[in-house]
């Protein structure tokens, strides 16, 4: 099994290599995130190829993306919804958000854990991860939809946002 | 008076006391107080410094009375005039709850834990003060699966502390790279590769992490850190050239388990697994424990005293019918120096003649005649410790992390930091990953790559003169040579591009200082001698020799290849080196020995087996060498064993060689004598029994010595250091050698009076005073040329991490689990050529005979060649390596085999061969 990655995310990757010119170990992070942007998630086979690509041995880059939860294992749904749970949000209901988005997206959050941050709707359409600080303390509640920022979310509001998404 | 010096010395809870440059604070305080004042979980000694768990927090001051901050000592440089507390009250409650925090994360099951007594989590808690945890109980990973996967190394990371000194212990010891921290918090656990066990990881077993482990988390199914094993006895390893010292831990004599300790300047703290974990030959059950005399075809039970006198008779009858040159002794490199002294002096003064030789014949003998041509000196002229100073790291014909694992280890962590390597092999061994220039050349091209790698020294400028016109010689004969070379025809022989050899030449000759290691795939070629006489060339064109950092260093194979040599177990030169036909060194070992000794040259290996075939040589003593197995072109050699009239052996198990014998005598082995082994950067250094021999054994050297007496001769009864003595008086660089001024960390002859070891030689002159130049133009193997028409496929062979040589010993013991068979490896175009499959098994047919192997298919291989190693002798390998030998030493050529191959089955048909069961090696078909 190896990791199929188009020219010119690798073209990417080879660029931001360069910006390294010490240690490669130090281009580890930002290959990932580009794996990660473009494959959703990174398999096995994706620390096995920036090992090879970096010269690193895999359990040097598995150790990396172990340690961060915002590197995923799994793949997550088509949609990938982060809601923030630091204190701003959580005290302006972002609690209430998460569980009114998982019931209306048909998530089961108690699958939520340390190390499976977020859960993925039996349909695949959506997945949820309960997230630190997003950096909106000033707009809580807020949620990130992909990379697009909702901020001041109304519980109630959850279902009209995923059907924004549908 | 000491003066005290600001710039070197700093306050240690107000004392002023000296300091190294670049010291931790903890080194600091270690050096004064003892390891273990400030404690520490997560640093090591032979780890660096990490600065994880805190508990060596120190308070630091830059004067006496400024503001005071709180540090780990075990990764803050101390500076000058510091003021260092370590006992503060407030570094002590520091110190306490962070190791009640870790407590919280532990198991309480102290009385039934392996290491209880010896655990450094134990000792570090009691050293704080804790009594009880005022902390709730969190988690404590008890739900963790043991992993009792692999034949030796053990885990159980419920008993984990998340130190990561394992994990560092693998990349920075070993360089493995096989375990890692996975996740993080509560959840952070040691992981072994993609998550998996030991027996699936890539481990190799070198137990550096087993050993770094402060709790039993992770461990080795002898329970090395358990405190049952109350004695200790330290010795060198038995196997390798490198030398390891090792503790051995016993209990009512019999060894428990194997540690590499810490102050080992070999190898600090580590070995490999055959070193730690491949001891369990010693008291096997197939160890040999009484006499034997061949009496009407089959071995008969006798006394000591009846062997003797057996071997007396028969002994005496030969020398007086055919005269001392129809008997002849082959001594053993896995001896001690001193036994095999003796070996010698019995074949030389009691029997009285020079037909004594050992097993270095069939590897680095080439390395000892040829450097002695170019230097003086046949060994190492650097020391591996120098590794450390050097900046560019040559390997010839080597594959160390393989054949010579912590030397091996520390060449691919010198690589990882950055210091250029060059590798020259036919194949793609591990350490070329690590590699900055790979020069794959067709095996049997040695000679023709590096005149070319020379030429382009030459051409590019880059010989350093000076050198090369004070402290050499013959010089123009050399430079003529090289601009007479073809380097077209190099080119195509060697199949190396020549941009390829220049980029190495040039990363060699231009490095301030570089080292180069050679082995067998330098020596084990016709043109092995000579392969060695232009490495030395290359050292003295590039002024690399006589400087920490550079020289010419042979990894000698066995623990005492080298010792064996300088004890004189070769028939040319006696001990010392002293040429045997000289005259005036005749006269010298006559007038030592008392005895007439012969001043004509004897016979080497090969030529004592053809002497045997033709009927001249009537008697052979054996110490310990397997040459049926062993030795190129087996059925020649059995031959030679049967056309013996009296055979003796001395061995440890009933071997395919023994069982030629006529007398065999069992020996004891490493764990049970004492005396002394010189490694391969000629650091001679205290072999001390662990255990008494096996009950109706006896170390090889009280054998000899009492033959010699039974013969005739005074020889005194055997002892390591009165026999050291004596040796000390004859060979002159043992001269200021004594068993107690050894110590513990042995000394690099020539050993001075006073103890005084050389690590480096040649410093302002060579041995034989200026170092001489050689040329040799290339000649393809007389193998090749005979036979490489009709056997297109050059068969080279080598070894495994996993096993040592015919594995008599290694397979008796759980390494026999991890590699149960030889393969032979194919490229995948060659593979596809004949239809073969990875797994299937493949006839490889010579001009001399044919073997069957299970193939495995790598690019590791260059199309055209074939690699296989020869661990498992009922294989059979040797049928169909060849007769040829180095030309100037007679070094058979293991390495250049001229063979077809084909595909005889599946890997699932047994093929006629049996493959044993994982898991029931530990007994040898016999």
């Amino acid at each position: 099994m190896s990791l199929s990655v188009p020219a010119d995310i690798e073209k990417e990757i080879d660029e931001r290599i360069t910006h390294y010119p010490v240690s490669r170990r130090s281009a580890v992070l930002p290959v990932l995130h580009i794996l990660q942007r473009h494959f959703r998630f990174l398999s096995e086979d994706a620390v096995s190829w920036t090992a090879a690509k970096l010269g690193l041995e895999p359990i040097q880059v598995l150790e990396v993306v172990t340690f961060y939860p915002g590197f995923r294992q799994e793949a997550p749904g088509k949609v990938h919804i982060r809601v923030c749970r630091t204190l701003s949000c959580a005290m302006a209901g972002s609690y209430e958000l998460l569980d009114n988005l998982c019931q209306a997206a048909g998530i089961d959050a108690s699958r939520m854990g340390h190390h499976h941050p977020f859960a993925v709707s039996k349909d695949g359409r959506f997945s949820i991860e309960f997230v630190e600080c997003l950096a909106s303390c000033g707009s809580a509640p807020v949620c990130l939809v992909e990379d697009e920022l909702h901020e001041r979310v109304s519980p109630e509001t959850a279902p009209d946002l995923l059907a924004r998404y549908s | 008076m000491v003066t005290l010096n600001p710039t070197t010395h700093a306050y240690l809870d107000g004392q002023l006391l000296a300091f190294q440059p670049g010291d931790t604070i903890l080194k600091f305080v270690d050096r004064h107080k003892g390891r273990g004042f400030v404690p520490t979980l997560c640093d090591a000694p032979q780890l660096d410094p990490y600065g994880a768990c805190r508990v060596c927090s120190v308070e630091v001051a830059l004067k006496e009375d400024g503001p005071r901050r709180v540090v780990a000592s075990c990764h803050t440089p101390l500076s000058a005039g510091m003021h260092v507390h370590t006992q503060t009250q407030k570094v002590q409650k520091l110190r306490r709850n962070i190791v009640e925090l870790v407590l919280t994360d532990h198991p309480l099951d102290c009385l039934t834990c392996e290491v209880n007594g010896n655990c450094e989590l134990q000792t570090v808690a009691a050293k704080v003060g804790i009594r009880k945890v005022r902390y709730p109980e969190g988690k404590n990973h008890l739900n963790r699966q043991k992993d009792l996967s692999h034949p030796y190394m053990t885990s159980d990371l419920s008993k984990c502390i998340n130190c990561s000194r394992c994990v560092r212990a693998c990349d920075e010891v070993q360089g493995q790279f096989v375990l890692s921290m996975h996740g993080r918090g509560f959840d952070a656990r040691i992981i072994k590769g993609f998550d998996t066990s030991f027996e699936d990881s890539e481990c190799v077993s070198c137990g550096a992490c087993s050993q770094a482990c402060p709790t039993s988390a992770i461990s080795d199914i002898f329970q090395s850190k358990a405190i049952v094993a109350t004695e200790k006895t330290r010795t060198i390893c038995t196997y390798c050239g490198v030398g390891c010292n090792l503790d051995v831990a016993t209990k009512n004599n019999e060894v428990l388990s194997i540690q590499a300790p810490l102050d080992a300047e070999v190898n600090f703290a580590h070995t490999c697994l055959k070193g730690r974990y491949a001891f369990r030959f010693y008291n096997h059950p197939d160890r040999l424990r009484k006499p034997l005399i061949r009496t009407n075809g089959h071995f008969e039970e006798v006394t000591w005293e009846q062997a003797y006198a057996h071997i007396v008779e028969n002994l005496t009858r030969i020398r007086a019918e055919y005269g001392p040159d129809s008997i002849a002794g082959i001594s053993s490199a896995r001896c001690t120096n001193e036994e095999n002294y003796l070996m010698q002096k019995f074949i030389r003064a009691v029997i009285g003649t020079n037909n004594i030789d050992c097993c270095a014949r069939v590897c680095h003998s080439p390395t000892a005649f040829g450097m002695q041509q170019s230097f003086g000196t046949g060994a190492a002229t650097n020391s591996v410790e120098d590794l450390q100073h050097t900046q560019c790291i040559l390997v010839i014909g080597a594959n160390p992390t393989e054949g010579h694992p912590v030397t091996g280890a520390k060449i691919k962590q010198r690589a990882m930091k950055g210091v250029p390597l060059i590798v020259i092999d036919p194949r793609e061994i591990e350490i070329v990953k690590y590699a900055k220039h790979h020069l794959q050349l067709r095996p049997g091209t040695n000679v023709a790559l590096l005149n070319m790698f020379a030429y382009f020294i030459l051409e590019g400028g880059m010989v350093d003169r000076d050198f090369v016109g004070s402290r050499c010689e013959n010089w123009s004969e050399f430079e003529a040579g090289l601009r007479s070379l073809d380097l077209d025809q190099i080119e195509e022989v060697t199949g190396v591009p020549r941009e390829k050899v220049r980029a190495a030449a040039t990363e060699y000759a231009e490095s301030p200082a570089s080292m180069s290691f050679h082995g067998l795939g330098v020596t084990e070629h016709s043109m092995g001698a000579k392969t060695v006489m232009l490495i030395a060339n290359l050292a003295m064109m590039t002024g690399n020799i006589g400087r920490p950092g550079v020289g010419v260093n042979p990894l000698r194979g066995q623990n005492n290849v080298q010792g064996a040599a300088d004890m004189g177990c070769q028939p040319h030169q006696g001990a010392g080196y002293m040429r045997v036909n000289d005259p005036a060194m005749q006269r010298l070992y006559q007038d030592f020995y008392g005895m007439p000794v012969s001043g004509e040259i004897g016979l080497k290996i090969p030529e004592m087996f053809e002497a045997a075939r033709n009927g001249r040589l009537k008697a052979l003593w054996l110490m310990g060498e397997d040459v049926v197995q062993t030795d190129p072109n087996s059925e020649a050699v059995k031959e030679s064993m049967n056309a013996l009239d009296f055979l003796v052996v001395q061995e440890i198990f009933m071997t395919e060689t023994a069982k030629f014998a006529n007398v065999i005598l069992p020996a004891a082995s490493f764990l049970e004598k004492s005396g002394t082994f010189t490694n391969a950067e000629r650091r001679v250094q205290r072999v001390n029994a662990a255990v008494p021999p096996l009950e109706g054994t006896k170390p090889d050297g009280q054998i000899i010595c009492e033959i010699m007496q039974h013969m005739g001769y005074p020889q005194a009864d055997y002892t390591a250091d009165g026999v050291l003595e004596e040796i000390s008086r004859v060979v002159p660089f043992f001269k200021g050698a004594t068993w107690e001024g050894l110590g513990d960390n042995g000394k690099q002859w020539p050993v001075k009076e006073g103890n005084v070891g050389t690590p480096i030689m040649h410093l302002d002159s060579f041995k034989r005073g200026l170092g001489k130049f050689h040329f040799f133009a290339w000649q393809e193997s007389q193998e090749v040329l005979e036979h490489g028409l009709e056997f297109p496929y050059i068969l080279t062979t080598g070894r495994l991490l996993e096993h040592y040589n015919c594995g008599t010993m290694t397979r008796r013991t759980g390494n026999a689990d991890i590699v149960v068979e030889d393969v032979v490896v194919i490229n995948p175009a060659d593979a596809a050529k004949k239809g073969v499959t990875g797994g299937d098994w493949v006839r490889l047919f010579s001009a001399r005979g044919e073997v069957r192997l299970r193939s495995r298919i790598s690019e590791e291989v260059k199309p055209g060649v074939i690699y296989t190693t020869f661990h498992f002798p009922e294989h059979l390998v040797n049928n169909i390596t060849s007769d040829v030998h180095d030309s100037d030493t007679l070094c058979p050529e293991y390495k250049v085999v001229a063979i077809d191959f084909e595909r005889v089955g599946s890997g699932d048909e047994p093929a006629g061969l049996p493959i044993r069961e994982k898991g029931r090696a530990h007994t040898l078909p016999v």
